[in-house]
């Protein structure tokens, strides 16, 4: 029984090293070795700023990538245990937690590039490599998304209009509304953040709790000085 | 116009209502419906055209109210149509995740051949990138939908079944009004059968 | 926001329990949990703990504050004052109530605390309402939240959002009407102002 468990402690501590190494590999030489524990930290925070968050943030692929690698990891490491054991339950239990909160996070990024599909698509294309939302899955997906989506309109109904009529019926932009109100945290303290139309100005303290039309703090959320609750 | 006492508009209003009213997961497409709102909308553009012309020459002012009206029209039309192809195909992506990759012949049937190719491309097109996420590792956004509460659940025994034995070899018997906490997969069988109820 | 996503997020919280067997420490990808002794104390996530005791693997500890008496105390002070009270735990109602229904046994004095942590809540959720009322007729669009429990704020969650953005539709389709009236009159040259043809612009997106 201990011999498996071992055996698990043995791998974890291989897989925190391998994954400070994936990681340094994609960043620049002054990365910091990451944890597994702070990658599922970091997706965390990314789901619940994205189920709060009127538009499509940032995407996350290394980190989906490192947890999804950690995953697999250690459910191979399962495999010997058995189905009943304490450990198996454990892991398992903590695994199907990990793996919920990867599918509503990337189900809730499908879902805003279905419904704002050109919109998105138009910005990604003004966006520098380095800026891009969608992750080049995301992309190719949403792509396709409005191809098929297009195709379906012409096909029933915009080809049958008069085509001086077609023009805005064959755009259908739907655009995020970006002022709608979102609940806001502070991580640090933010000096000198505009919140009213009347350049009204507060300090966030660490901690602090507001509510807050989106567009002005959507920086804050980008550089993790906040987080979206 | 002369048979134009109906109000513009009414047809397409109608498209969105039944479908809204319906219970059904997907209504018929409502090719008959879908086809005389476009020729509504065809009819009403080419009125205007002919009297935009007049009134571009003439400058008879009077013709600017029904210009407007007419044009009103037309825009709702456009509106409650689009409205209408796209819940539908809301409705259709839904399917996607409800039934998989496999639309059930019956709400086929359903579909106009444009939303069949629809609902093939769109369940192409997420698989592929399901199978692509993480660098190729890949995940199924269609399981884990809701919260995990427990590999676990609490049931309660509503008749007399006997043994029952699980996966680890470990043999549960199974006595009217009994409870019992078991692993979930192995006994979903026996709750959807209603031998077992699943207490909260 | 689904509620079974505000009891996902709490179930994170750590709480003692007491096993009664023993085990190695467990590597979860969160972070260790353990060793675990029979009879002694350790901290393990809330989720864990709720398992191991459906499994009577264990006794939950509950926390401090889930005590008669501070919570008496954390009651008065609520309707005393006039703004929130920073509450024992970011997450008081999913412990409370998660705790409660899986080891009423292991809660001394469970129904009296049960009605003592629902008058807290139902305090601050009347405070909450008349705040919101006088926000939403003060026309604001800014307001500090702090001590609010992410449970709480997501009981206002649809609505003061949502009338939030509604009103400043209003006031944008107000602004925009205005506009669109003078652009209607652009092309009756005579009686309006205006100059430049729109007729076109009916037959051409």
């Amino acid at each position: 029984m201990s011999e498996s468990e071992v055996a698990l402690n043995d791998q974890d501590a291989s897989t925190e090293a391998d994954l400070a190494g994936a990681y340094e590999e994609d960043d620049d030489e002054d990365a910091e070795p990451i944890t597994a524990q702070k990658v599922l930290e970091i997706l965390e925070t990314a789901w619940t700023n994205e189920m709060c968050a009127p538009e499509l943030l940032q995407h996350q692929t290394d980190m989906l990538e490192l947890m999804l690698s950690q995953v697999a990891h250690m459910e191979e490491q399962m495999r010997d245990l058995e189905k009943n054991d304490f450990r198996y339950v454990v892991h398992q239990m903590e695994l199907e937690r990990i793996r919920y909160i990867m599918t509503s996070y990337l189900r809730c990024r499908l879902q805003k590039i279905e419904t704002f599909t050109q919109h998105i698509l138009n910005q990604e294309a003004a966006r520098e490599p380095a800026d891009k939302r969608l992750s080049p899955e995301e992309a190719k997906f949403a792509q396709e998304f409005a191809t098929h989506m297009d195709e379906y309109f012409h096909k029933v109904a915009t080809q049958y209009m008069p085509s001086q009529q077609r023009g805005e019926a064959e755009q259908r932009i739907v655009t995020p509304n970006l002022m709608s109100h979102v609940f806001l945290k502070a991580n640090v303290a933010v000096s000198g953040v505009i919140v009213g139309v009347d350049d009204e100005e507060v300090d966030l303290t660490p901690g602090s709790q507001h509510i807050i039309p989106y567009q002005l703090v959507a920086d804050l959320i980008q550089k993790n000085q906040a987080q979206l609750i | 116009m002369s048979s134009s006492n109906k109000m513009f508009g009414d047809k397409a209003f109608d498209l969105l209502k039944d479908l809204k009213r319906s219970s059904q997961t997907i209504p018929a497409f409502d090719d008959d419906g879908v086809r005389q709102v476009l020729e509504e909308i065809k009819a009403i553009f080419e009125e205007n055209v002919a009297q935009a012309s007049n009134y571009n020459s003439s400058g008879d002012r009077s013709l600017w109210p029904l210009l407007n009206y007419r044009h009103a029209a037309l825009q709702r039309n456009k509106r409650c149509l689009l409205a209408y192809l796209y819940e539908r195909m809301q409705r259709i992506k839904a399917m996607r995740w409800e039934f998989g990759p496999i639309v059930p012949d019956d709400i086929k049937q359903s579909l106009c051949e444009p939303e069949v190719q629809l609902f093939n491309n769109y369940s192409k097109s997420l698989a592929s990138y399901m199978r692509s996420v993480g660098d190729g590792q890949g995940i199924d956004l269609t399981s884990n939908l809701r919260p995990p509460k427990s590999l676990y659940i609490e049931v309660r025994c509503v008749e007399d079944y006997g043994k029952f034995e699980l996966d680890d070899g470990e043999v549960v018997h199974l006595k009217k009004n009994s409870q019992h906490y078991m692993p979930r997969a192995q006994v979903e069988t026996l709750v959807r059968q209603g031998i077992l109820q699943h207490i909260a | 926001m689904d509620p079974s996503i505000i009891e996902f997020i709490g179930e994170k919280c750590m709480i003692s329990i007491i096993p009664n067997f023993s085990n190695e420490p467990l590597h979860l990808i969160y972070g260790s949990v353990g060793p675990f002794r029979a009879g002694f104390p350790v901290f393990v996530p809330l989720w864990l703990a709720a398992h191991l005791r459906k499994q009577q693997k264990c006794r939950i500890v509950p926390p401090e504050w889930m005590e008669l008496e501070t919570l008496e105390e954390i009651k008065e002070e609520e309707k005393r004052s006039k703004y929130f009270t920073k509450m024992p735990s970011e997450h008081y109602m999913v412990v409370a109530q998660l705790v409660m229904s899986t080891s009423p046994d292991d809660v001394p004095r469970c129904e009296e605390l049960r009605t003592v942590i629902k008058d807290i809540f139902d305090i601050r959720e009347s405070k909450l309402r008349t705040s919101i009322d006088a926000f939403i007729k003060g026309e604001g669009t800014y307001a500090k939240l702090d001590n609010l429990t992410l449970l709480e704020i997501h009981s206002v969650r649809p609505i003061l959002p949502y009338s939030l953005d509604h009103i400043a539709r209003y006031q944008r389709m107000a602004t925009a009407s205005q506009r669109d009236t003078s652009m209607l009159g652009l092309n009756t040259t005579g009686a309006n102002s205006g100059t430049n043809s729109m007729s076109n612009s009916f037959f051409t997106q």
